[in-house]
C-alpha cells in the first residue's frame, strides 16, 4: 500500500500529467454511470475520486509553478489572471442562470457533462492557485518548514470531507466547522511567509504592491460570491460538496495572503532603495573578485572599478590614477572628461605632496583649473581620494566625486576604500604577470644564446707535447659575444682565434656563429693572418648591422720552430711572457665591421715573433680587464699583468685559475656583465731542451 | 647600474653633445635619441664632448657607427673631444682614430667644421 502511494506521488512531470488525466477519465466515467448521487456510499466514492484527481493535479501543477520560484512577480500575475477568470465566470454565470429557478430539477447527460467540465475547470484553476501558494510559501525559506503547508493541505482535506459528511448527517456540522476554523488559522499562519519580499528590487516592490492589492480584492470577491444563491456554487456543491469547502478555503487563503503581501511590501518600500544599494554593492564586489582572477588587462578592470564606484557610492564621477616609476597616469574615467580628471587629480594630489597614505573625504571643494589660459572652477560637494596600497606602497589613487546636493556617507566612503584595495591588488597582479612574462621571454632568449655559444666553443683544447694549451671561458648572465677556437693546419701548425662580438644576447650569439663559420673555412685556405682578417671583414659586410662590430685576433703558430705570425682587428693586445717578463704586442688593425673598404685593408699588419722555450702567450677579451668592483673600478690591465707575472712559473692551468680567482674576488659584489675569456699557449722548444740535456 | 646622462648644446651650426657617466647597452638608447633628434632637425655637424664620460662599451661605440654615415652624407660629421685616457684607449684599440677625428679640446673640433 505504502509503495503504491509513493509510486503515485513519484515520477516526473510527464508521468504526473498522465496519472492526472487518467484519474479524470475515471471520474467522468463514474459521473456518466451515476449522474445523480443519493446513496451515502456513492457520495463517498465520488468524493474520494474527485480528491485523488485533485491531489494528482496539485502535484502536477507544483512542478510547473516551482520553476517560477525565482520570479514572484510572474507568479503573482498568473494567480491574478486566474482569480480574475474565476471572478468573471462566477459573475457571468449568475447573470445567465439567474432565470433558472431550481437547478436540481434539471436532469440528463448534457447537464452532467457540462457540470463536470465547468467544475473541473473551476477547480483546476483553484488547485493551480493553491500550487502557486506552495511555491510562494517555499520561496526564500531558509529552514525547511514545508510541514506547515502540508498541515494546511491536510486541514483543507479534512474540512472538505467533514463538509461532505455533514451534508449527509447534519448533526455532525460542528466537526466541519472545527476543521474549517483550524484551516483558517493555518492559512493565516502560513500567510506570514513573505520574506522573499525583502529581496525584490524597488521597482519590483512597486509592481508587487499594486498587483497584490488587486489580487487580494479579487480573491475576497470570489470568496464572498461563493454562497448559497450562486449558480456555480450550486453546480459545484452538486458535483462534490467537499470541493466547495476547499475552494472557499483557497479563495480565503488568496485574500489573506495577498493582503499580507500588500502591507508587508508597503512597509518595505521606504527601505527598498537602501536595500537595493546594498545588494548592488555585494553584486559588484562579487563581479570584481571574479574579474580579478580572470582579467589580466588592468585597464578593463579599472573601467569596471570606476563604474562600480559610481553605482555603489552614488557618486557622479569616478576615476583611477596609477603611479609607476613616479609617473602618474590616468587609467580609467567614468562620467568625467579625461582632461578634467587629469587636472583635478593633479591639483588635489599636489596639495598633499604625494604623501597621501590614507583615504580622505573632503566636502565643499572648489577647484580652479587653468586650461589654455581659460580658468575654470569646478564645484564639488564632496570628493573622496583613496590610495591604492600594496605592501605599504602607494601605487595609485581612486577618486570619487559628487557634484550635487549630498555628501558621502560613512559606508560609501568605506566602499570607495574597498574598491581602492581591489584596484591595488589587481594592479600588483597585472604588474607581476607582465614582469614574469617579460622575464620568461628574456630567459628563453638567453637560454637559446647560451646554447648557441656552448656549441660554438671548442669542447677541448688541442694536445701536443710541444704546445701546452689552456683556456677559460666564463659566460655572463646576459650572454656576451666571446668566441675562441683552434684550427689544426697540417701537422706542424696550429691556427687560433679569439674574438668578441659587440652587443649581447641572441643577436651577438648569432653573429658569433657566423664568425666561427668564416674562420673555420678561411683558416684552411688562407695562411696569412692579415689576409684572412681582410677577407673575414669583407664577408661580414653582408651580415653585420651598422652599429655592430667584431674584434678579433688571428694567429698561426709553427709548433716545430716556434714561429708565431698573427694579425689583430681591434682586439686586445697579445701578451707574451718570456722568462717572467711580459710584453704587449699590438700591431695596428681596426675592428671588423668598422669599415668595409680600403681603410680596413690598409690599416692592418701582420706581426711575426720567434718564440723562445717556455714562452707563454696570453689572449684575452675585455671581459677580464673590464670586470668591476663595487666601487666601480675596473680590474684593469695592470692587475692582469701582475697576476700573470706572479704565476708564470707553474702549470698553465694554474695561471688561468689564478687570474679567474683574482677577478672573482675583485668583482665579487658585482654581477659579471660580460663574458670572460682567456686562452693561453706555452711553447716548448724540444730541440733546446735536448741540447741542454746533451750539453 | 651606473648612471648615464646626455645633453645637447648649440654653437652656431655645430651641435655639442655632452655625455656623462657610463655608456653601455642599457644607456645607449638615450644617446640614440639625441642623434635622432638632431637628424630630425637636419643638424648634421656634431661634436661629442667626452669630458665626463667614464666608460664606454661596445654597444656605446656602436651608436656612433650607426649615425656617422648619415652625418657624413649630409656634409656633416661626428667628431670626438675631451676624452679621458682610459676611454680613449678603448677607441684606440678598436682603431676608431683611423675613422674618426679626435680632439683634445671641444674648440678645436668646432673649428674644424668651419
Amino acid at each position: 500500500m505504502k509503495s503504491l502511494i509513493s509510486k503515485i506521488l513519484d515520477g516526473n512531470k510527464k508521468n504526473k500529467l498522465e496519472k492526472f488525466l487518467f484519474s479524470i477519465v475515471i471520474l467522468v466515467l463514474f459521473k456518466i454511470f451515476f449522474p445523480l448521487i443519493n446513496a451515502t456510499i456513492l457520495v463517498l466514492i465520488n468524493e474520494i475520486l474527485i480528491f485523488s484527481s485533485l491531489s494528482l493535479a496539485f502535484l502536477y501543477f507544483v512542478e510547473i509553478t516551482s520553476t517560477k520560484s525565482d520570479n514572484p512577480i510572474s507568479l503573482t500575475l498568473n494567480i491574478g489572471v486566474l482569480s480574475a477568470v474565476l471572478f468573471f465566470i462566477i459573475s457571468l454565470s449568475s447573470a445567465i442562470f439567474d432565470t433558472i429557478e431550481n437547478i436540481e430539477d434539471v436532469n440528463g447527460v448534457i447537464y452532467t457533462f457540462s457540470s463536470v467540465i465547468i467544475t473541473q475547470l473551476f477547480i483546476l484553476f483553484a488547485v493551480y492557485i493553491l500550487s502557486s501558494f506552495q511555491t510562494f510559501y517555499s520561496m526564500r525559506q531558509k529552514r525547511d518548514k514545508e510541514n506547515y503547508f502540508n498541515y494546511l493541505l491536510i486541514a483543507i482535506l479534512l474540512s472538505s470531507f467533514s463538509g461532505t459528511i455533514s451534508g449527509i448527517y447534519p448533526e455532525l456540522q460542528f466537526v466541519e466547522k472545527t476543521f474549517f476554523f483550524i484551516a483558517i488559522v493555518l492559512v493565516v499562519f502560513n500567510s506570514f511567509r513573505v520574506s522573499w519580499i525583502a529581496f525584490l528590487t524597488k521597482k519590483q516592490k512597486i509592481v508587487i504592491l499594486l498587483t497584490s492589492i488587486i489580487v487580494s480584492t479579487l480573491f475576497g470577491l470570489n470568496f464572498a460570491m461563493f454562497f448559497e444563491n450562486n449558480i456555480i456554487e450550486q453546480i459545484v456543491s452538486n458535483f462534490s460538496p467537499g470541493v466547495r469547502v476547499s475552494y472557499r478555503l483557497i479563495m480565503l487563503y488568496g485574500n489573506i495572503y495577498f493582503g499580507i503581501i500588500f502591507f508587508t511590501t508597503l512597509f518595505h518600500l521606504p527601505t527598498a532603495g537602501a536595500f537595493d544599494q546594498k545588494s548592488e554593492e555585494i553584486t559588484s564586489l562579487i563581479d570584481l573578485s571574479k574579474l580579478m582572477t580572470q582579467v589580466l588587462d588592468f585597464k578593463e578592470l579599472a573601467d569596471s572599478l570606476t563604474d562600480a564606484t559610481n553605482k555603489v557610492c552614488n557618486s557622479d564621477s569616478a576615476w583611477l590614477v596609477t603611479i609607476e616609476n613616479n609617473e602618474r597616469s590616468l587609467v580609467s574615467v567614468n562620467n568625467i572628461g579625461y582632461l578634467e580628471a587629469q587636472n583635478i587629480s593633479d591639483e588635489l594630489l599636489s596639495e598633499f605632496n604625494g604623501q597621501l597614505t590614507d583615504i580622505i573625504s573632503m566636502n565643499k571643494k572648489l577647484i580652479k583649473i587653468k586650461l589654455k589660459g581659460d580658468v575654470r572652477t569646478y564645484v564639488f560637494q564632496a570628493i573622496i581620494v583613496a590610495p591604492l596600497k600594496v605592501h605599504g606602497k602607494t601605487n595609485g589613487y581612486l577618486f570619487a566625486a559628487k557634484r550635487q546636493k549630498y555628501k558621502f556617507e560613512q559606508d560609501e566612503k568605506k566602499a570607495v576604500g574597498a574598491f581602492a584595495d581591489y584596484a591595488a591588488i589587481a594592479l600588483e597582479n597585472a604588474k607581476l604577470f607582465k614582469e614574469s612574462v617579460e622575464k620568461e621571454r628574456m630567459e628563453n632568449e638567453l637560454e637559446v644564446a647560451r646554447n648557441i655559444q656552448s656549441r660554438i666553443l671548442p669542447s677541448e683544447n688541442p694536445k701536443n707535447d710541444r704546445l701546452e694549451v689552456d683556456a677559460l671561458f666564463v659566460p655572463a648572465f646576459e650572454v656576451g659575444g666571446d668566441y675562441y677556437d683552434y684550427f689544426q693546419l697540417g701537422n706542424n701548425k696550429l691556427g687560433f682565434v679569439i674574438a668578441d662580438v659587440s652587443g649581447k644576447g641572441v643577436v651577438a650569439s648569432y653573429v658569433m656563429a657566423e664568425v666561427k663559420g668564416i674562420f673555420e673555412s678561411l683558416s684552411r685556405v688562407i695562411h696569412n693572418p692579415k689576409k684572412l682578417l681582410i677577407e673575414t671583414n669583407d664577408i661580414l659586410k653582408r651580415s653585420l648591422s651598422k652599429n655592430s662590430f667584431v674584434t678579433a685576433l688571428y694567429g698561426i703558430i709553427d709548433i716545430e720552430n716556434g714561429k708565431l705570425n698573427f694579425a689583430r682587428a681591434g682586439h686586445m693586445p697579445l701578451l707574451i711572457c718570456s722568462e717572467g717578463k711580459i710584453k704587449e704586442y699590438l700591431p695596428k688593425g681596426i675592428g671588423l665591421g668598422l669599415d668595409f673598404g680600403t681603410i680596413f685593408s690598409s690599416n692592418i699588419d701582420n706581426m711575426e715573433i720567434e718564440l723562445n722555450n717556455n714562452d707563454i702567450l696570453m689572449l684575452y677579451t675585455d671581459g677580464v680587464t673590464e670586470s668591476r668592483n663595487s666601487a666601480n673600478e675596473e680590474f684593469g690591465f695592470d692587475r692582469l699583468i701582475h697576476v700573470f707575472e706572479s704565476n708564470y712559473n707553474g702549470e698553465l692551468s694554474n695561471i688561468t685559475r689564478s687570474i679567474f680567482e683574482e677577478v672573482s674576488i675583485f668583482s665579487k659584489e658585482e654581477q659579471q656583465h660580460d663574458d670572460i675569456t682567456l686562452v693561453l699557449f706555452k711553447w716548448k722548444n724540444l730541440k733546446k731542451s735536448l741540447e741542454k740535456l746533451n750539453g | 647600474m651606473a648612471d648615464f646622462n646626455v645633453s645637447s648644446r648649440i654653437d652656431g651650426d655645430v651641435n655639442l653633445i655632452d655625455v656623462k657617466g657610463y655608456l653601455d647597452a642599457h644607456t645607449a638608447p638615450d644617446l640614440e635619441n639625441e642623434f635622432n633628434k638632431l637628424i630630425e632637425r637636419k643638424r648634421f655637424k656634431v661634436v661629442v664632448n667626452f669630458s665626463e664620460l667614464n666608460y664606454i662599451s661596445s654597444a656605446g661605440l656602436g651608436v656612433f657607427m650607426a649615425y656617422v654615415e648619415t652625418m657624413r652624407e649630409q656634409s656633416g660629421d661626428i667628431k670626438f673631444s675631451n676624452l679621458k685616457d682610459d676611454v680613449y684607449s678603448i677607441f684606440d684599440l678598436l682603431g676608431f682614430p683611423v675613422l674618426y677625428e679626435f680632439y683634445k679640446e671641444e674648440k678645436e673640433a668646432i673649428q674644424k667644421f668651419r
